[in-house]
Order: C-alpha cells, then sequence, then structure tokens
C-alpha cells in the first residue's frame, strides 16, 4: 500500500467503526470531535508508521480473572496491548489518546498499568518480555499551536520534535498493591461513590512540560465543570477575595482559537440552501 | 482440561437437561428454555465448549442477542472464562472477530465485512437511520410534499382516507407517519418487494398509493450520496448480499441466535442461509414469553423450527427442554404455569397446538409458603393505598435490599392504575421511576430546562390549531411556568437568563445591523470577504455589539479569511456577517450551563452520593436529544437564524413537538437496569429478561388490541400463521405470563373489580375465595433477598474504569456511567474510535506482512 492508499484505509475504516459503534451504544460525539479522533489516527500514522509497521500482535486482550475487592464482589481485570516482537526481543505497548505530556506527568499511572500487564503476560502467560512503553496519541498543546498556526514549517517542525513513545521501566513489586487499589475502585463504583477531587487537587499541575494545574488539564475540558463543587471553589479561590464572577465562570468557551475553530466546524455554510 | 474441571472451577453444577445443551454442537439444536432456567449460562458454556474444545475459530460463530446488553454480558462472560483458560495454557482467543451483537447490528458488521463480498472487496456499509430519524425523514414536509405530487393527491383528502385506511383514529400528519412507518418496516421485514406487493394493492387504490409512497421513501433511502437504511431494510440489504454469494454459507460454524420467539420472517431467511453449509443453527427461546408481534415479530418461526429446519436444511433438530426454574419460589412457578393452561391453544383441525405443550416446567425451590398474594377485591384507590403499605412494610423490614427491587408492571403505564399507584406510593414518601409512564417531556427535568429554554429564545406563536398542537401549546406555558418558579427561587439563574436573552436579542440586531451595512456600503452579500476592504467599515457600523465588533476584530479569524482568499475559495460577505453575529453557544452548551445551578446541581449530587439516581438519567437523555438536535439541523445558533425565527420554529415546533408527540424515550439503561433508591414503574415489555425479588403485577385489564398492519399483511403472506381472531388472547396470555414469571420471592397482584375494569378471564378464573389477599398476608414467612452473586462477573477495564476513576470520579460518573453526550469535551467514545480504526491499520499491516511473506 502506498501512502495515499493507507490514508485512505485509515479513513475508509475510521468512518466504518463510527457507524457501528454508533449503532451499539448510540450516538455520542460531535462532528467536531469526530474530526479530530481522525486526525489523531492519521498523524499518528504519519509520525509513527515505521513503528506500526512492526506490531506484530494487535489489541491483545489481557484478563486477570477471579479478583474479589474488599468488599467480596467477584471481577475481572482487563487491559488491551499490542506486541512487537523483533529480533527476538518482545516490546509491549499500550496505545493512549492522551497526550504524551499527560503520561510523562503521572509516570507511575501508567508504569503501574504495564507491570499488571506484563505480570498477565509473564507470570500468567509465561512468555517472554523484555521492554514496555506507551504511545500518546493525543496532541499535545505545542502540536495544537503549530496546526492552528497553519504554517507548514512550524507544523513540520512540531511534528519532528513531537515524541510520542515513553518507556516505561518494569517493576514487578508493585503489582499487589496496585491490584488491591484496584479492587477498592470497583466498590466504589458499585457503591456509586462519585465525588469529585477535593479542590486543592485541582491546583496540582498534571502535565511534564508545560506545568498545567488539574483544573486546566482535566477541568476546562470538562462540560460537567459547572455543576461541580470543588471546580467552582477553585475558580473562586483563583480570582482572589471578590471571588470569581459568575457570568465569567459560565460564559467560559474556552480562548479565542478554540472559539474560532469552533465556529469553522460547525457554523452553516451553505446559507441559502438551508431550509 | 476438560468442561467438567471447568464447570468446577467456576462453581456451576449444571442440570442433565442443560449439560446435554452445552455438549450439544453438531446439527440443529432447539432448545425450549423456560422463565428462569439458566438459558444465559448454557448459551455461556455452550459457546466455551465451541471455542475451547471444540477449537472453533471465534470468527466462524454467529451469535446473535435480543439487545446489545445481552450480548455485553455475555462477550464480558466469556472474556472472563478465557482469559482463565488463555492464563492456564497459554491459548489465545481472539473475541474481537466473533460475529455477536443484535441481528441488526451483525447485519451492518456483515455489509462491510469482505468475507461476504464475492471479490472480497472493502464495502462502504450503509449508515444507519435510527427510530427517530426515520420518523424524522418520512415527517418532513418536503417529503410529503414529494409524495402527494407523486399519487396526485391533496393533503387533506390523504388524511382523511388514511385515517380509513389504517383506523387510527386521527388526521394528523404525525399519526399518519406513525401509521406509515410501521406498514412500511412490515414490508420490509417480510421481504416484499414493490412488485410483489402491486399484485396485492391493484385492487385497494389507497393501498397502491402507499406502495408508491413506500417506493419513493426506499429511493431516497438508497440515492443519496451516502446510502441509508433503517433498522428492517439493514437486515433486507443483509439478505441481499448473502443471496448473491452461494459462499456465505460456509463463512459461520455456528449460528446461534438467543430469544427466537421474537424474531421476524427476514431473520428467519438470514440465519438459515447462513446455516445451510454446516447446519449448526442453535435456537434458544420461550415462545410462552413472545412479545413482539407488534414489530413484526412471528413467534411460528420459534413454534415451528422443526418443521422449517426440514424445508431449509433437510434436517430434523435436536430439541432439549430446560424446564427447571431457578428464580421464583414455588408457588409463583405453580402459578403462571396454571396460568398458561387457562388458554385453548389447540388448532380448529384439532391436529396439534399453536403453542409448544408439555414444557414440564417446574420450580427448583421447595418453599411451598404463599408467594402469590392478590390485593382485596375492591376499586383501584383502595388497591393503591393497599399496596403502597405492603410496599412501606418490605421497606421497613428490610425484606428487600433496595426500592429498586421491586418492579411494579403494567400493559401499558398510561393506565388509571398507574396514576394512582404511583401517587399513593409518593404519599408515603417513597420515589418512583417510571421511564415510559409519562412522556419524557412531562418529567420535571425536563420540563425545567425547556421552560428555561424557551425564556430563552420565546416561544412560538400560537397558532390556535386544535388537538396535539394545542396541548403543546399549553406544555409550553406550562414549562414557562415552571421556569418563572425556578427564577423566582434563584436570583442567579434568573439574571443568567435574562443575559442570555438578551444576548440572543442582541445576535439578531447585529445581523440585521450588518446586513443593512453590506447593503448600505453598496456591496454585494455574495461576494468575497477581504478583511482588508471590509473589517473596519463593518466594526465601525453603530449599534452593533462589543462581542459582534470582537468577532470581526479576531486576528484568527483574519487569518482564516486571508487563506481562503489565496485558495481562491472566499469567505462570501454573508457568510462572515452571519458568523460575526453568532451565538458562541450551542444548546448543548448551554444546558451543561444551566446545570450549574442550584435545582439542577442538586440532582448531581445525588447521583454523586448515590441516593438517586432518577434525575441524573432525564438530564443524559436531555443531553441525547440535545445533539440529536444538533446533528440534524446545526450546532451554532447564527443571527440568521434567529431573525428568520428558524431557529426556534426548528428546535421548539419540529424537533421538541415531534419527541412530545412521539411520547418516546430511548431509554435502554446501561449496567445498572434501574436507578437506585426508586421503585420502578414498567412495561411489560421492558421487563423482557429481567427478574425482581418483588413483583407487583398493577393491572389485569384486558384491551385488546386489533393489530391492523397485521391484518393488512396478512393476505400478502403465505404462511401457516396464528388465526387473526385467536391472536389477541394469544398474546395477552404471553404478556401476562411474563409478567407473573419476573417474580422471584412474591408475587402480589392488584385484583381491582368495579364499574369500568375489565380483568382478563383467566385471572378472572385463578383468583378466588381461596387466594390469599394482602390482609392476610404474614411477612414473616417471606425471605428476605439474599444478595445474589451475578452469574457473570463484571469486567473492569484498567484504563477506561481504573484510571478514568482515579482521575475524577464525578467524570467517570456523567460521561462513562449515565452516558451524558459531551458538548466540547472529548470521551470514551472518542478513545475507542481512535482505538478501533489503529488496530485495524495494524491487522491490515500485519497483514500484508504475511502476504508478502508468502
Amino acid at each position: 500500500m502506498d501512502q495515499k492508499e493507507v490514508r485512505q484505509f485509515i479513513i475508509d475504516a475510521f468512518e466504518e467503526n463510527y457507524e457501528l459503534m454508533r449503532m451499539e451504544g448510540g450516538h455520542a460525539i460531535t462532528g467536531e470531535a469526530k474530526q479530530k479522533a481522525l486526525e489523531q489516527v492519521l498523524l499518528y500514522w504519519e509520525k509513527l508508521h515505521e513503528l506500526a509497521e512492526r506490531v506484530t500482535d494487535t489489541e491483545i486482550l489481557l484478563t486477570l480473572p477471579e479478583q474479589r475487592t474488599p468488599a467480596g464482589r467477584k471481577y475481572t481485570i482487563q487491559g488491551v496491548v499490542d506486541i512487537v516482537e523483533e529480533n527476538g526481543e518482545t516490546v509491549m505497548y499500550d496505545v493512549k489518546t492522551h497526550d504524551c505530556d499527560t503520561v510523562a506527568g503521572n509516570p507511575e499511572l501508567y508504569e503501574v498499568q504495564l507491570n499488571i500487564y506484563a505480570y498477565i503476560w509473564q507470570t500468567l502467560r509465561r512468555q517472554s518480555l523484555d521492554g514496555a512503553g506507551i504511545i500518546a496519541t493525543g496532541q499535545t498543546e505545542a502540536l495544537k499551536e503549530a496546526f492552528r498556526s497553519n504554517q507548514e514549517e512550524k507544523i513540520i517542525q512540531a511534528v519532528e520534535e513531537w515524541d510520542p513513545v515513553i518507556t516505561i521501566p518494569l517493576d514487578p513489586d508493585r503489582v499487589e498493591a496496585t491490584i488491591c487499589r484496584f479492587g477498592e475502585v470497583v466498590d466504589r463504583i458499585e457503591d456509586c461513590k462519585f465525588h469529585p477531587p477535593d479542590w486543592t487537587k485541582l491546583k496540582e499541575p498534571v502535565t511534564a512540560r508545560k506545568t498545567l494545574p488539574f483544573a486546566t488539564h482535566v477541568c476546562r475540558n470538562c462540560d460537567v465543570r459547572f455543576s461541580c463543587r470543588s471546580y467552582r471553589t477553585y475558580a473562586q479561590n483563583q480570582t482572589g477575595k471578590s471571588g470569581l464572577k459568575m457570568e465569567k465562570f459560565l460564559d467560559d468557551y474556552g480562548n479565542d482559537e478554540e472559539q474560532q475553530e469552533w465556529m469553522d466546524g460547525n457554523l452553516e455554510s451553505d446559507l441559502d440552501g438551508l431550509e | 482440561m476438560n468442561l467438567d474441571t471447568m464447570f468446577a472451577q467456576s462453581g456451576f453444577t449444571p442440570n442433565p437437561q442443560q449439560e446435554r445443551a452445552i455438549k450439544h454442537l453438531s446439527n440443529p439444536l432447539f432448545l425450549i428454555a423456560g422463565p428462569g432456567s439458566g438459558k444465559t449460562r448454557v448459551l455461556l458454556w455452550r459457546t466455551v465448549n465451541l471455542l475451547v474444545f471444540q477449537k472453533i475459530d471465534p470468527k466462524r460463530i454467529f451469535l446473535s442477542t435480543f439487545t446489545e446488553k445481552a450480548a455485553k454480558q455475555l462477550r464480558d462472560g466469556l472474556e472472563t472464562i478465557l482469559g482463565q483458560v488463555t492464563n492456564q495454557t497459554g491459548r489465545r482467543f481472539n473475541l474481537s472477530k466473533m460475529y455477536i451483537g443484535t441481528v441488526h447490528s451483525l447485519c451492518q458488521r456483515m455489509l462491510g465485512d469482505r468475507r461476504f463480498v464475492p471479490d472480497r472487496s472493502r464495502q462502504q456499509i450503509p449508515s444507519l437511520l435510527d427510530e427517530l430519524d426515520q420518523y424524522f425523514l418520512l415527517h418532513h414536509y418536503r417529503f410529503w410534499e414529494e409524495f402527494l405530487s407523486e399519487i396526485g393527491m391533496e393533503r387533506e383528502q390523504f388524511l382523511e382516507e388514511q385515517k380509513d385506511f389504517f383506523k387510527n383514529g386521527s388526521r394528523s400528519r404525525h399519526q399518519a407517519t406513525v401509521s406509515m412507518i410501521s406498514l412500511f418496516n412490515r414490508w420490509s421485514e417480510e421481504n416484499l418487494p414493490v412488485e410483489e406487493l402491486r399484485k396485492f394493492s391493484s385492487c385497494d387504490a389507497f393501498l397502491d398509493k402507499l406502495v408508491t409512497i413506500y417506493q419513493l421513501y426506499l429511493q431516497k433511502l438508497r440515492g443519496g450520496k451516502h446510502r441509508q437504511a433503517d433498522f428492517s431494510l439493514l437486515q433486507q440489504e443483509a439478505l441481499q448480499m448473502l443471496m448473491n454469494n452461494d459462499r456465505v454459507i460456509h463463512e459461520f460454524e455456528h449460528i446461534i441466535i438467543d430469544e427466537y420467539q421474537d424474531t421476524n420472517a427476514i431473520q428467519e431467511k438470514i440465519f438459515f442461509r447462513l446455516a445451510e453449509g454446516h447446519k449448526n443453527i442453535c435456537v434458544v427461546g420461550d415462545d410462552d414469553q413472545a412479545l413482539y408481534r407488534f414489530r413484526g415479530a412471528t413467534v411460528e418461526n420459534f413454534v415451528q423450527f422443526p418443521q422449517r429446519c426440514q424445508e431449509y436444511l433437510q434436517v430434523k433438530p435436536t430439541e432439549i427442554k430446560l424446564s427447571v426454574n431457578y428464580r421464583s419460589r414455588k408457588k409463583i412457578v405453580d402459578f403462571y404455569t396454571a396460568f398458561m393452561e387457562q388458554e385453548d391453544w389447540g388448532r380448529e383441525d384439532g391436529k396439534g397446538f399453536y403453542r409448544l405443550a408439555d414444557k414440564g416446567i417446574r420450580a427448583n425451590s421447595i418453599d411451598t409458603r404463599a408467594s402469590v398474594i392478590a390485593s382485596t377485591n375492591t376499586d383501584n384507590e383502595s388497591i393503591a393505598e393497599e399496596i403502597a403499605l405492603l410496599v412501606k412494610k418490605l421497606l421497613d423490614e428490610k425484606k428487600v435490599a433496595d426500592p429498586n427491587q421491586i418492579a411494579f408492571l403494567f400493559s401499558s403505564l398510561k393506565a388509571r392504575p398507574v396514576v394512582l399507584m404511583k401517587r399513593a406510593l409518593e404519599k408515603m414518601g417513597l420515589n418512583v421511576y417510571a421511564p415510559r409512564a409519562t412522556r419524557f417531556f412531562e418529567l420535571e427535568e425536563p420540563i425545567a430546562v425547556m421552560g428555561l429554554f424557551l425564556s430563552i429564545f420565546g416561544k412560538p406563536q400560537d397558532n390556535g390549531y386544535a388537538g396535539d398542537y394545542q396541548r403543546f401549546q399549553e406544555w409550553m406555558e406550562l414549562c414557562l411556568k415552571r421556569a418563572e418558579e425556578l427564577m423566582k427561587e434563584d436570583q442567579h439563574l434568573a439574571r443568567y437568563i435574562s443575559k442570555k436573552r438578551m444576548e440572543v436579542e442582541q445576535t439578531a440586531k447585529d445581523y440585521q445591523l450588518l446586513t443593512g451595512k453590506v447593503e448600505e456600503e453598496g456591496w454585494d452579500l455574495q461576494g468575497p470577504y477581504d478583511p482588508d476592504i471590509h473589517k473596519q467599515i463593518l466594526k465601525d457600523t453603530e449599534g452593533i455589539s462589543k462581542e459582534a465588533k470582537k468577532g470581526l476584530g479576531s486576528y484568527v479569524l483574519d487569518r482564516i479569511a486571508k487563506r481562503k482568499l489565496e485558495e481562491n475559495e472566499p469567505f462570501t460577505l454573508h457568510y462572515i456577517v452571519n458568523r460575526v453575529s453568532s451565538l458562541d453557544w450551542s444548546v448543548l452548551d448551554c444546558f451543561y450551563r444551566l446545570c450549574r445551578f442550584k435545582y439542577f446541581q442538586q440532582m448531581f449530587e445525588l447521583a454523586e452520593n448515590g441516593t438517586d439516581e432518577g434525575p441524573i438519567w432525564n438530564l443524559s437523555q436531555m443531553t441525547k436529544y440535545l445533539a440529536r438536535y444538533m446533528e440534524q439541523n446545526q450546532v451554532v445558533i447564527s443571527g440568521r437564524l434567529l431573525v428568520e425565527n428558524r431557529f426556534v420554529q426548528s428546535f421548539f415546533m419540529g424537533f421538541v413537538y415531534s419527541l412530545y408527540r412521539l411520547g418516546e424515550t430511548e431509554l435502554e439503561n446501561g449496567d445498572n437496569p434501574f436507578p437506585k433508591g426508586r421503585i420502578p414503574f414498567l412495561t411489560i415489555h421492558q421487563s423482557k429478561g429481567l427478574e425482581f425479588p418483588v413483583v407487583i403485577l398493577g393491572s389485569l385489564n384486558s384491551k385488546r388490541r386489533t393489530q391492523r398492519v397485521e391484518e393488512i399483511v396478512r393476505p400478502m403472506l403465505n404462511r401457516n400463521s396464528e388465526p387473526l381472531e385467536k391472536v389477541p388472547d394469544f398474546d395477552m396470555m404471553r404478556m401476562y405470563y411474563v409478567a407473573l414469571s419476573r417474580a422471584e420471592n412474591l408475587l402480589v397482584i392488584a385484583n381491582a373489580r368495579g364499574r369500568g375494569i375489565s380483568t382478563f378471564k383467566p385471572f378472572k378464573e385463578m383468583l378466588d375465595k381461596k387466594t390469599l389477599r394482602i390482609p392476610d398476608f404474614d411477612l414473616a414467612t417471606l425471605p428476605a433477598v439474599i444478595m445474589k452473586q451475578d452469574v457473570l462477573p463484571r469486567i473492569y477495564s484498567y484504563t477506561s474504569d481504573f484510571l478514568l476513576y482515579q482521575k475524577c470520579p464525578r467524570q467517570y460518573m456523567v460521561f462513562r456511567k449515565y452516558g451524558f453526550v459531551p458538548s466540547r469535551s472529548q470521551t470514551m467514545f472518542f478513545g475507542t474510535l481512535v482505538h478501533k480504526t489503529i488496530e485495524d491499520l495494524h491487522n491490515r499491516l500485519i497483514s500484508l506482512k504475511r502476504e508478502v511473506k508468502l
């Protein structure tokens, strides 16, 4: 397949997946988000086609059955990985749709994850493993900026500098504690405990390169932040004693660029054909 | 490792019939599974047997379920068991290649799968028109104009004639559309081509016109730039594809169909076609639980399965009955078994029955204490109070763990006893969850949201029509009144709404002022926009808002506009004027901001605590409707749409009005079927496949529905069917059978008597002086609910459950659990879509590499 064919393959597969998912789980994203998702796959191919071509096994389902939560519920842990086997070496990859800065900002979360997967792979299935990594396909702030500028050289440079593959060290000692924590989370989900994190956590940085706090990185990208106590407390505390004016708080639709992008994608263009 | 050791590991001891079914793998299998007989487990283990011990490739199994939820349960169960096998033996199973899902999703999948295409080329799959999409298409006035001119009829005349033809009692475009949809779908499901229909319509002028409209509809779906199909036509397309290629008969080694009694004619053809090669078709079902005739299902598919097997495959199926009931206490099983015997199921010619007789249903339970009780024989009001009191006691004495373990079942939720019962419970301080009891838009939350929207955008004018139109106008008034109250209670909300209202007004004004300016300058509205020439002059337009000024002044916009100029595809002035005089928020954005105010916020908090999930489900549904509106119409509310009143018309009078009249919610909850803290009120149809510790059958009425579509279609079919005059009674028997067999510990029957109350005859026979009545029932004899371990343990994903929850439990709840459609944030759907596509890409690359090696 030449580049053009691969591109077309991606577009077709993407459309088909979208239709099937819509049918299986009901429709769930706006047209704009759909476009972004496609761009992410295309960019993955552009940047990482060498790695993609080396993948020997894709979307391998790893399960850890027969687990019990502290409250006694039976459950199964599940994860999915891609495997690259080359020259007698086996490396495990997990594809993530968030950006590499976020991953690098919380390395321990992902380290533990891949270590559990590695445990299932090595200990339960007795297969060899030489390394593990995360492929973070999400666009970093730097990439987004470059694309918005629409200047070719900037984009090329940003894509060049973008490093979406993060190596994860393997350390089997941490598996047990994480599985225990996993069980607690299952209990909390089943018991319907869904309180947001305390507002002070919202101040803490979560990304590696640009030190974005949780509130910006997670909450600003969350439509239900307005009805969230923690986010409101955070917002009020950000603006000093007078408190954030409610209007400003509610009229946050992102910055000018995001807003123009939204308009671009969504405003009716056919002004005369509309009924 | 063998099956028996695996059973032991999983703590499962199958009974002899179950074991036989699990181990019977070749040739057709006719599995008659009574209520609560462990059918899901059998299906699960039978599939495990195929995959693990018969080494069948997952992609060679076709397993169809009735709902997506059932498919997910089975898939989760398989993954858990197979995960154990992999961990013990190292053998891997790729279930993503297995065909498991509803018939519709499997049809869609086959249509896009190269395996089924003669030259293995990639196919474009039709995009799906769901029930609401189909309604909006057929209800659209443009479609009406088109077909009226095609059949040469005036609208009024058509409405008059359709009323007589369909006997639907209405001359409205809405009702006509609903009737046409049900007929068209039936035609598609019976696989009747237009030419065939013409043979029957030649002697009925109006029927002939309907065939023409159907033809037009088909052309519309198939002729567009992207092929579309509704649920019924999707199956037709799949069947056509299968019939055109003989290789398909070998593609699946095993065809397994659950809930076979509710399949339709075209589905039967699809299944037998797929089974032609290997003849391994296993159907599972219970004719006594057939519920979906009104959607074209034919219970005969199941009852006559042995004969059909002979016809299609020339083999006789093996018949296995799963007759031990593990769900209900003994008296409950005895009651519904006896109930079924009340009807005469014999054929007129004396040769056999319309029902599979001799099922030998019996209870596993040996608890012979009373478990079926009836209310006092009195009026509906008193009964409601008597039952509410009983429910209160059940809760107080902890006979159930949560109100959602007590289900009220009704044949229709629009009846009076429903209202009375709900009121009586609420008087006791008990909350009810009744997703279909009232129209969605008559629920508290949508009324509040719509009232606030109406306050912002203004109510559409009342043109004084009668009927539904008038009721809808009244409903809008009610919404506005509610919004007034809310704003009175919350000053912040009042201020916010008034600000939004002003933005709407200003936006419309901006659009008028700016188009005026263009005209004044003598520019062509359709001409190209060049920021260097037009920007400043437009910005100086007197009276425009600072938002419009800011919009015009945006450097980002300049950059895009300049690029467009260079690319020789400039924005028109009209586009720019419209763009800068557009609201910077959509209806969905607005909705999420309204949630900030106390009234809505507390609903989120109730869910965060796990106290009450009712309101949050309704809010979630609201986001789905708003997103659908945006998808069908437009996202951005532009000045032009506001000035020309198009937004208000299309949103309120087009979209909301239609939903209001359809009275539908599309609710099929995810994992947790019914909100905690609330007593579910369900239609018997909704209760299909479910079980509850306590079931209250809320009315025993015997309203016969004449099935008009059935009458119209019958002559066109050459089939050995149940006689039309018997159908209403048969269907009612099956419906009540389903209701009675949902109960585990206690079945309570509301046995009203009095003027205007009709009781279905078999109940009259069965409920008599010997029946134990509520006041005489000793609650102490009722065992408390034991928390049952799910047969299938739940699967939790590291990334989409654990990590997501760790990030923010609240976000997890809103988007993952309750399925809110986000407006601007990215979610799970996004991630899965990217993942699946990358997986496809990898697979393609891997198979290319293999080809090169070969």
